[in-house]
């Protein structure tokens, strides 16, 4: 009864249910306290309390019609605060139209690849990656076109450019990069737009679909560069699940830079999709929850001190890895060149984490500290015998 | 070159309802809400349930660590049991956990459905007049909709559907209470699609129904809903609590699937699946933590029948045809010039009455009204339907 690309789709993904299903007997045996789950990245974190308290306001104020449809880009008043936010940050003339409420970052790739892919499209993706970007381009008749970054996970140009040709649709940048931490710098996505504007001339574009979900959790005072104000023809696709803790509730948006030409045709092929994809509009009170909060994000400062914490404890046991500059994952090598095996070896060790196979990239393992800190600390003695016995 | 040729092609398709919402949107401005009589939106004012609301206030104020994260895609195990439970006293079918998946309303759940069980090519059938979205969510993951038409009572017509089944049909899309036509399938005609189906299934050619059941509780005259499941054993069905619970907005509802469909753990897998790949991945977390406490409640049914009436009573008064609605809140009249897009604008400039031309549902020569206003609405509107009874149809 199932679809065969689906069942195709699964199978290529059994190996993660067998990890995971290992990491459940595991914490069944030892008790939950004594495995060091790195695997998910479902934070640990709340809401910030004034969102929580602004949530029961809402729903207390029982204003009339706040749970019914609305347009299905979303509320005009909530889209019109988000416009704001985003004009005043890059000085560009966004305005509500601009704003499609979409339920999460995931829905709203989905919705911009939909609006804009043909069947065999193209869709280029750096390697390593958020496996998901394969399905949501396949959904949509889209091909993926992986291209590996640079040994320190920055974009490698040269590649970038071969792989460019007639039927590339679109670009998708994931900086802070999910699952390297990485956050690509102003100068290379300068480079990037340069090398993109060359393939562009009458009605033919390459668009760069920027998924920032992990925007705002940023370290060491990094200035964020808006790709948006780098590159003309850019949509960007912004999430609430990390910044304001929400990912259950599935909320966000997706931002159309008024500087793309005819970017109205493109806005209204987007709310049809976001209509008929079965999404019809973001969750009602949601929208309105966040409307408020567009400066505001969870403790970035608490996320930095782990990111520190796990690097640390990392180098210090003789791994190798770039130090993540945002998000909340680290991406370190492999002491083994299996990874699924090193993942299984871990285990033993009470460590769970994701083979970098699960990103496209043999190798290398993730892990996600958004977990307590003292699950953190108290992994360290672990990771270093783990390291200590592969390599004696 | 900028939009995908396929969703220009689907939005030139619906052009005219675009241009025909932007000129009720112009007459409102010009005559103001309370002089427009909108019927063109089932979009319904009624409000939730206060115990609804309260019991939302009740979560926030007493929160669980966690209450905004992910959970498994299928959604909240408590919640799936609450919904099971409910179930099983419902269909008289053992419904446990598993054969319930949270989805963000009915139209999320036939999506991660469709996109779940369809080859590139494999056949839908759907009864029309009928939902247009159905054929989008159809498209979107490589089917193809079969229209198969009702009979002139809106009721399913078994040798039409006989004749619309290939070797490529997976399953048959119902919708009872209908929209746009506000029919009740009837026990026997269900009882009849059954067997039919079970035919091919005898040969081998298993066909599902997907019972789009977003208006279940909406049914008038104390009408029993016949029992799909017990009907026919490959059922699956999506709802919503767009409708019951008046929560639109919120995107909540639920996929159940039966209990004698054997791959029910490869099934749950692939709406898993589904609802990861097309960006769904949960239900919104707030109002799947409440709904199942909610099962059995539902907004005052009984204040939908009386305006089922009065629009109904009107309509007949006023010389339209229709066949009396049952259920949901729409009403389907034959227009009473074959053109009904020209009809449709009449009632629009002459008395400022909207609602939605039958082309709109695949059904050319009728049109819909969606009385799902305040009654006030419907009562001044009375007098603008008799006036275009009297001046556009004939008597006797």
């Amino acid at each position: 009864m199932i679809s065969k690309k689906i069942s195709e789709s699964m199978k290529g993904s059994s190996w993660i249910r067998a990890m995971f299903e290992e990491g459940e007997r595991l914490k069944k045996l030892y008790g939950n306290e004594n495995i060091f789950d790195f695997t998910l990245g479902n934070p640990i974190t709340e809401p910030p309390r004034a969102l929580k308290q602004e949530l029961i306001r809402l729903i207390t104020s029982q204003e009339k019609g706040m749970h019914r449809y609305m347009s299905n880009s979303g509320y005009e008043d909530v889209r019109e605060e988000i416009a704001a936010f985003h004009k005043e940050r890059t000085g560009i003339g966004f305005t509500k139209d601009h704003i499609i409420m979409t339920v999460g970052s995931a829905g709203g790739i989905n919705v911009i690849l939909k609006a804009m892919l043909d069947p065999g499209d193209e869709v280029i993706v750096l390697n390593p990656y958020f496996v998901e970007f394969k399905f949501y381009i396949e959904n949509h008749g889209g091909i993926m076109r992986l291209v590996d970054t640079s040994e320190d996970f920055h974009l490698d140009l040269d590649r970038i450019k071969d792989a460019i040709n007639e039927r590339t649709k679109a670009i998708i940048i994931n900086s802070p990069n999910n699952p390297t931490g990485v956050i690509y710098s102003e100068d290379e996505l300068k480079s990037l737009a340069s090398i993109l504007k060359g393939y562009s001339s009458d009605g033919k574009k390459i668009f760069i679909i920027s998924d920032e979900a992990y925007r705002k959790i940023i370290y060491d005072e990094i200035k964020f560069p808006d790709i948006v104000n780098i590159y003309d023809d850019t949509v960007t696709i912004i999430s609430h699940s990390k910044d304001l803790a929400l990912p259950g509730e599935r909320i966000g948006y997706i931002a159309i830079s008024p500087k793309i030409k005819d970017a109205q045709t493109l806005i209204d092929a987007a709310i049809f999709a976001n209509r008929t994809l079965g999404f019809i509009n973001a969750p009602a009170i949601m929208q309105r929850l966040v409307k408020g909060f567009q400066k505001n994000s969870v403790d970035i400062k608490d996320y930095q001190k782990k990111r520190n914490a796990i690097y640390n404890i990392l180098i210090e046991s003789g791994y190798e890895t770039v130090k993540p500059l945002g998000a909340f994952y680290i991406f370190p090598k492999s002491p083994i060149e299996d990874d699924i095996e090193f993942i299984k070896y871990l285990q033993k060790y009470h460590i769970l984490a994701v083979p970098g196979t699960g990103f496209g990239k043999r190798g290398y393992f993730r892990l996600a500290y958004c977990v307590e800190m003292d699950v953190i600390e108290r992994s360290a003695s672990y990771f270093k015998e783990a390291i200590k016995d592969i390599r004696p | 070159m900028l939009v995908s040729e396929n969703i220009k092609r689907q939005m030139e398709e619906t052009g005219w309802i675009r241009r025909m919402f932007e000129e009720g949107i112009n007459m409102k401005k010009i005559y103001g809400d309370a002089n427009v009589f909108d019927f063109s939106l089932g979009n319904p004012f009624i409000e939730p349930p206060d115990q609804l609301i309260r019991a939302i206030i009740d979560t926030l104020n007493d929160p669980v660590p966690g209450m905004h994260r992910y959970m498994p895609n299928n959604g909240y195990e408590e919640v799936r049991e609450e919904i099971a439970l409910y179930l099983t006293e419902l269909y008289n079918l053992p419904f446990k956990s598993d054969h319930v998946y949270m989805t963000a309303g009915s139209a999320g759940g036939i999506n991660i459905l469709l996109k779940s069980m369809l080859n590139s090519g494999d056949e839908v059938i759907v009864p029309k007049p009928y939902f247009m979205e159905y054929r989008y969510y159809v498209e979107s993951h490589g089917g193809i909709i079969k229209l198969v038409s009702t009979d002139d009572r809106f009721q399913l017509d078994m040798d039409k559907i006989n004749s619309a089944i290939t070797p490529k049909t997976k399953a048959i899309l119902i919708n009872s209470p209908n929209n746009p036509t506000g029919v009740v399938y009837e026990e026997e005609k269900l009882k009849e699609l059954a067997s039919l189906l079970s035919e091919y299934r005898k040969r081998g050619h298993k066909i599902y129904i997907i019972s789009d059941d977003a208006y279940r509780k909406l049914v008038f005259d104390d009408i029993k809903l016949p029992n799909i499941f017990k009907i026919y054993d490959l059922v699956i069905s999506a709802t919503s609590h767009s409708k019951d619970l008046a929560l639109p907005g919120e995107r909540i509802g639920y996929i159940a699937i039966s209990p004698k469909i054997k791959e029910v753990k490869s099934l749950v897998t692939a709406l898993m699946f589904s609802s990861r790949a097309l960006g769904f991945v949960n239900a919104p977390a707030l109002f799947q933590r409440v709904i199942g406490k909610f099962q059995k409640n539902s907004v005052d049914i009984l204040d939908y029948q009386q305006k089922r009436d009065f629009v109904y009573n009107t309509l007949i008064e006023a010389g339209f045809e229709c066949v009396k609605p049952r259920g949901a809140f729409y009403a389907f009249p034959k227009s009473p010039m074959k053109d009904e897009l020209k009809f449709v604008k009449i009632m629009q400039e002459e008395e400022r009455i909207l609602v939605v031309p039958g082309r709109g549902f695949g059904k050319p020569g009728y049109f819909r009204i969606a009385y799902c206003v305040p009654f006030d609405k419907i009562e001044r509107a009375a007098e603008g339907f008799k006036n275009i009874g009297k001046r556009y149809i004939k008597k006797g």
